[in-house]
């Protein structure tokens, strides 16, 4: 059975979907966070609320979510925390 | 032989020097450690760093407050400055065995709201509390001695163990473990020294630079670790 991820490894994931495809349509991040509905909404609206990522609508109507360079900045912090976590046995 | 002369002639001057390297490693590896928690709020990370807050204030409470001529003060002030000393230093382990430990009593996304006052933490606060009742008490050091080879030998086992897992791929774990070696041989003199050497004045300065070391290492992994460009 695979290991649960951690909050952090989920936000390193949603985040680093989003900068992988530049922008992405909010089903498809869904499916590629590999979490319940409910648990992305959740996450997503805390990942709004700081800033790290915004939600646009295009011309068509149709809702993609961005990467802000908070975001970005997190992404690289996250290297630390990771390398910082994995060297220290926390 | 001229050389230990000097050390011991000017023992008050290095000791004072000695607590102020070792403050300024736990200011250096507070604040750094503080802004990794900050960004994750990662439990272990904010459990480390609160083992060095801890660190810090018992060097200042021990070499500051503690005094130079300890017949300037009364018995109730130095007996306050010790018990103090010692529930900042026994609860600094406690941080630090913690930090290691941390995941197998708290789940990471249902973490306590404040990492000095919790719950599970209070365990420790009523075991240190106890302690210190104890060597105070029994007018010795030994019950923090014995705390902390106990604590010291544990974390000594989940280092090695987490050494051994890795299989080389984290540089630091390496180090840990050696610091974890260095800190239970630290304790093991420290107890040494105050039971049966009656503070033995060059098993103390050998202490102070293993005690360096030990700081010097965790500052060097939090430096090493936390560059940009790694």
């Amino acid at each position: 059975m695979a290991k649960k991820r951690e909050r952090l490894e989920v936000i390193r994931d949603i985040l680093g979907s989003i900068r992988n495809n530049r922008k992405i349509k909010p089903t498809r991040l869904l499916y590629a966070s590999n979490l319940s509905p409910q648990m992305f909404k959740d996450y997503i609206d805390e990942l709004i609320k700081k800033s790290f990522i915004k939600l646009e609508i295009d011309e068509k109507e149709k809702k993609f979510f961005l990467l802000t360079k908070k975001g970005n900045d997190f992404l690289e912090e996250y290297r630390i925390v990771e390398n910082f976590v994995e060297n220290f046995g926390l | 032989m001229e050389l230990y002369s000097w050390l011991i002639e000017n023992k008050e001057l290095l000791k004072t020097i000695y607590a102020l390297v070792v403050l300024a490693i736990c200011i250096i590896i507070v604040i750094k450690t503080d802004r990794l928690f900050r960004v994750s709020s990662h439990q272990g990370i904010r459990y480390f760093r609160n083992a060095f807050f801890f660190y810090g204030i018992a060097f200042v409470i021990r070499h500051f407050f503690g005094g130079i001529n300890l017949t300037d003060h009364s018995v109730i002030y130095l007996l306050v400055v010790k018990s103090l000393f010692e529930f900042f230093m026994i609860m600094a382990g406690f941080f630090l065995l913690y930090s290691l430990i941390w995941k197998r009593f708290e789940r990471a996304r249902k973490s306590p709201d404040s990492s000095l006052f919790n719950l599970k933490l209070g365990v420790f606060y009523i075991m240190v509390i106890l302690l210190v009742i104890l060597d105070i008490i029994w007018a010795s050091f030994i019950f923090m001695f014995i705390s902390q080879i106990l604590l010291f030998f544990y974390a000594l086992l989940i280092s090695f163990k987490n050494y051994q897992k890795d299989k080389g791929v984290h540089k630091f774990l390496k180090f840990y473990f050696v610091a974890m070696i260095f800190s239970l041989i630290g304790w093991t003199l420290n107890a040494l020294a105050a039971l049966y050497l009656n503070w033995n004045r060059g098993i103390l300065i050998n202490i102070y630079l293993i005690n360096i070391a030990i700081f010097l290492l965790f500052l060097y992994g939090v430096i090493q670790v936390t560059r940009k460009n790694i």
